[in-house]
């Protein structure tokens, strides 16, 4: 039994019909078109399809697409405004917060998050942060340095 | 020599923007007209005889195109050809995409679906019956060589499917002349880099001119390439290498199984197919990191002098035979590590269990061979009541004699190992570290300190392994080629064809900052052409994303691929100009003649004139401004190939680092804090050193989590019992300490530009520094460290052990 649900995505509203048992990591990913939202786990260990949902971080593959009828979505490709990078995005860029790519759009939400609500964090609490998203490649070090660099900017 | 404007700093990173955007192209972001989606039927059972597969339900349920079963398999399929690795085995074993009579791990592919939707497919493959006989699992490998043991290969007569032994110089006088033997039995368990993106696939077959396209994330483009050929005779085979998630050698080998399901679910439906690997398929199937077994003995003198090393390997290598000699094999690759030990004995046995095939990962077996000599050294410390930091100086090969010829045969290009050492020790403030450990420790607060020293060895030679397998008939091929193409646009821009993929190791930065010096042009002017695809691409033997051959080959192909543009450039310059070559000098993309400022020339240009101006070309100039160039290491010789005292160069260039790791565990709990850990490295000439750093601080990262705690885990049937991330126990940022690193870099004198390796490096001394810094904090407690991984439970009980021991003595 299909369902509708109306769903603002980057600021854009989509009127979708979705079966019950579709997860909303892919319904962003196969119906939408945003790519950027990842799948490393499905079970909500590794943090890279995280995305904002009314405000709030969360992990998309731990939603049904069903259950964000009239809610409001932001991926990582609504970041960006009009082509130019978000602080965030550049310092991660700048300071080579990323290796491989595939944590990165969850790192950054999650490091937006962050910064969203503790402008000024110190080392314990991005670690504290970004403790749900997983990355295989770094070893964290520089993408704890580019969040703090983020930190400067987004306060300045 | 051109300008270093670009070599050696940083740069803006070309792969970042489109990653930090989620414009990142992965396989799974693919999606083809009428494309499919395949799952894998798996086994259940750790070892069990295939009865009967019966797919008639999920052949005739709508919407599912085509299954794969055994006999299919059998009937439409070859096996793959026997390794390099399988070499050693006394009968050949066939082994297929699937298990065909027998599985041998939970996990093992037997079969395969494909239907309109993911969905669809999940539903229908619980359609599919298979009869199984379950045979009793074998897990261990002491179990599995008794003679009562179930066989995992009949054919073999035996679960110990190969045994070998290799020996350099005088092994036997060596320890005649010691004054002591010291001897330690140790453990490294199974682990793995866990890739966040899991393994992916899209094949895609014209019948009618029998191509077949696969899009995947393997790390070597050519193992893909002769797993179609030699399993589904398929001659024209194009394959796409987008983004990979991350690779570490866990996407080499065991995906070639899936590649050639795939494609022949999508030569049977005659639509594209895609699959993508979930998680916990990951965790049981997709490839494991040997687990080792150690039997060390060293002959030291009074002084520390290490005259000899002798060690039995007993590698638990899991339920296949195509990888089984590869942790062993790689010994060979760092077997003196930084000393200059004479005599050495190594005995490999490799053991078949019900378990996840072995597969590379950051290092290969190399890890292992810098803990046995990391292990003993502080042993040798130990009981000779020395400094281990001493015992490590007395052996260290010195740097007046680079370039160092090991006993078997490995030539190390250049680098200062005492100087690595003394300044790790000066910046960690060693000294005053013994000082105040000792008075915490009256305090009662157990602290540690261990420094340990490795090589990252870079390069390939195949040829290694006829050292190892004397009964070997074919060369498996020798040193490595791999190309690199550069073009310049009809607008001045450059683009670069590369030979490899790049799974996260900034290609595109790295070669353009070496183009960009090489032609006078910024970095920015030059882009890579994306996603790798063998239709288009310069490619060799060495074209991979393994054995750290990126530094080598690649670099030196784009270095040769660029030099020869500049020739060419500043040929149709000078004709233009009116000047001589040499009186030419390039910067910004702009050709300057010297003496005169109106005289110049722009890339476009150029461009412009390459591409559509005849009259202006000089005489027997060939038109366009492309050059190609396959890169080859030119100082092979000697040991390229082993003659016959068998001496070979494993591999090609050596990095060095010494790690420093201090560490505080908590005796209650066993829980083991990381204060501090420092490397003091050499990675030859550093071409970027933000990418040189992440690859450290990345590859230590792993290597630490490994030895505190994350691992795969079996019970006595052989079920995993680790199959998500969480149970398996990767490190977070929570869990990962901070790494501080510092280069000292030696130039290789054998590279183009002095660079050395620098990726899965600092992976390969990390556990064994760990161990060593566990062990001295537990040293008032008596506790010898054997074995990894030191996670809370297992510290928690060699501290229970130690001290109900101590409870008995004293009872």
């Amino acid at each position: 039994m299909k369902q509708n649900i109306r769903v603002k995505i980057n600021g854009r509203v989509y009127e979708e019909e979705v079966e019950p048992r579709q997860l909303l990591s892919f319904f962003l990913r196969e119906t939408i078109g945003l790519t950027g939202t990842h799948v490393g786990c499905v079970i909500g260990e590794c943090g890279a399809c995280t995305i904002l949902l009314d405000g709030k971080l969360v992990k998309s593959c731990l939603l049904f697409a069903a259950q964000t009828d009239n809610r409001e979505i932001v991926t990582i490709e609504g970041l960006a405004d009009d082509g130019k990078l978000h602080p965030i995005q550049e310092a991660f860029v700048q300071g080579y917060g990323l290796q491989c790519g595939y944590c990165t759009p969850g790192m950054v939400l999650a490091a937006h998050y962050l910064l969203g609500r503790n402008p000024d964090p110190t080392e314990e609490e991005i670690r504290k942060g970004l403790g749900g998203n997983l990355c295989m490649c770094t070893g964290y070090m520089q993408i704890v340095e580019a969040v703090k660099e983020a930190a400067k900017k987004v306060n300045r | 020599m051109v300008d270093r404007k670009y070599i050696g700093r940083t740069a803006r990173s070309k792969e970042g923007p489109r990653h930090v955007t989620g414009r990142g192209h992965f396989t799974d972001d693919f999606t083809l007209p009428g494309m499919l989606h395949a799952v894998i039927l798996r086994s259940p059972h750790a070892h069990a005889r295939i009865v009967k597969v019966d797919a008639t339900a999920a052949r005739q349920t709508p919407g599912v195109f085509a299954v794969i079963t055994p006999a299919e398999i059998q009937q439409k399929s070859r096996p793959f050809k026997p390794g390099r690795y399988a070499a050693g085995l006394k009968k050949t074993i066939p082994e297929y995409a699937t298990a065909i009579d027998k599985a041998r791990y939970v996990g093992e592919p037997i079969g395969a679906l494909a239907a309109r939707s993911r969905g669809a497919a999940e539903d229908a493959l619980e359609l599919i019956g298979v009869e199984y006989d379950p045979l009793p699992a074998v897990v261990d490998t002491a179990e599995a060589v008794r003679p009562s043991s179930a066989l995992l290969f009949d054919e073999l007569g035996s679960n110990l499917a190969w045994k070998g032994s290799l020996r350099y110089g005088d092994i036997e006088g060596a320890f005649k002349q010691a004054d002591r033997i010291v001897k330690e039995n140790l453990k490294i368990h199974r682990y793995s880099s866990t890739p966040l993106e899991p393994l992916a696939c899209i094949a895609s077959f014209d019948a009618a001119s029998r191509k077949l396209t696969a899009w995947v994330n393997a790390q070597v483009p050519e193992v893909i390439y002769d797993a179609l050929r030699e399993a589904l005779g398929l001659e024209d085979v194009r394959v796409i290498i987008p983004d990979i998630g991350g690779g570490f050698g866990q996407k080499i080998h065991l995906i070639r199984k899936y590649v050639v399901l795939v494609s022949l679910l999508a030569m049977e439906s005659g639509r594209p197919v895609k699959w993508i690997e979930d998680r916990s398929e990951h965790m049981m199937a997709a490839g494991h990191s040997c687990g080792q077994e150690f039997d060390v003995e060293a002959a030291v003198k009074k002084d520390g002098t290490v005259l000899g090393l002798k060690f039995k390997e007993i590698d638990d290598v899991g339920g296949s035979i195509s990888t089984l000699t590869i942790h062993f094999t790689n010994k060979l690759n760092n077997l003196s590590n930084t000393y200059k030990v004479k005599n050495i004995f190594l005995e490999g046995h490799s053991v078949v269990t019900n378990k996840c095939p072995v597969i590379p990962n950051r290092g290969i077996g190399k890890p292992g061979m810098c803990f046995i000599w990391e292990r003993i050294m502080d042993r040798i410390a130990e009981e000779l009541s020395l400094s281990p930091v001493e015992v490590r100086f007395t052996n260290l090969v010195q740097p007046g004699e680079m370039p160092y010829t090991t006993p078997s045969g490995n030539v190390y290009d250049s680098g200062d190992y005492p100087g690595l050492l003394k300044r790790a020790l000066e910046k960690i403030e060693y000294d005053k570290l013994r000082e105040e450990q000792k008075r915490e420790r009256e305090r009662g607060r157990l602290l540690g300190i261990g420094v340990v020293i490795g090589v990252e060895p870079g390069g390939r030679n195949a040829a290694r392994d006829m050292a190892i397998f004397p009964e070997m008939k074919e060369s498996p091929g020798s040193g490595g080629v791999n190309g690199a193409t550069i073009k310049l646009e009809k607008n001045g821009t450059l683009t670069l064809f590369l030979g490899s993929p790049n799974c996260g190791q900034s290609h595109e930065t790295t070669t353009a900052q070496v183009a960009a010096d090489i032609l006078g042009i910024d970095p920015e002017q030059i882009s890579t052409s994306t996603p790798f695809d063998s239709d288009l691409a310069p490619w060799g033997v060495a074209a991979a994303n393994s054995g750290n051959n990126f530094h080598l080959y690649d670099i030196g192909a784009v270095h040769g691929a660029a030099t020869r543009l500049r020739e060419k450039v500043l040929a149709l310059a000078a004709h233009v100009l009116n000047a001589k070559p040499q009186e030419l000098t390039i910067e910004g993309g702009v050709v300057q003649a010297a003496g005169s400022p109106i005289k110049k020339i722009t890339f476009a240009e150029l461009g412009k004139i390459a591409y559509g101006n005849q009259a202006m070309m000089p005489k027997g100039f060939e038109a366009g401004l492309q050059a190609t160039f396959y890169y080859t290491f030119p100082h092979g010789e000697p040991n390229l190939v082993p003659g016959p005292e068998g001496l070979v160069r494993a591999q090609f260039t050596f990095s060095a680092g010494v790690h420093v790791a201090v560490v505080e565990v908590e005796k209650d709990t066993g829980k083991v804090h990381v204060l501090r850990y420092l490397i003091v490295g050499d990675n030859g000439t550093v071409i970027n050193p933000d990418v040189v750093n992440g690859q450290i601080y990345g590859s230590a990262a792993h290597g630490i989590s490994v030895a505190l705690g994350e691992g795969f885990v079996y019970n006595s049937d052989g079920q995993l019992l680790t199959l998500t991330l969480t149970d398996y126990g990767k490190s977070s940022t929570m869990e990962t300490p901070r790494i501080e690193a510092e280069h000292r870099p030696a130039p290789s004198p054998f590279t183009v530009l002095g660079q050395k390796a620098a990726g899965e490096g600092a992976a390969i001394p990390s556990p064994a520094a760990i161990a060593s810094a566990v062990e001295d904090a537990l040293r008032p407690l008596g506790v010898k460290v054997r074995e990894l991984p030191l996670s809370p439970e297992a510290v928690w009980k060699l501290i229970r052990k130690h001290e109900s021991g101590k409870r008995k003595t004293e009872g």
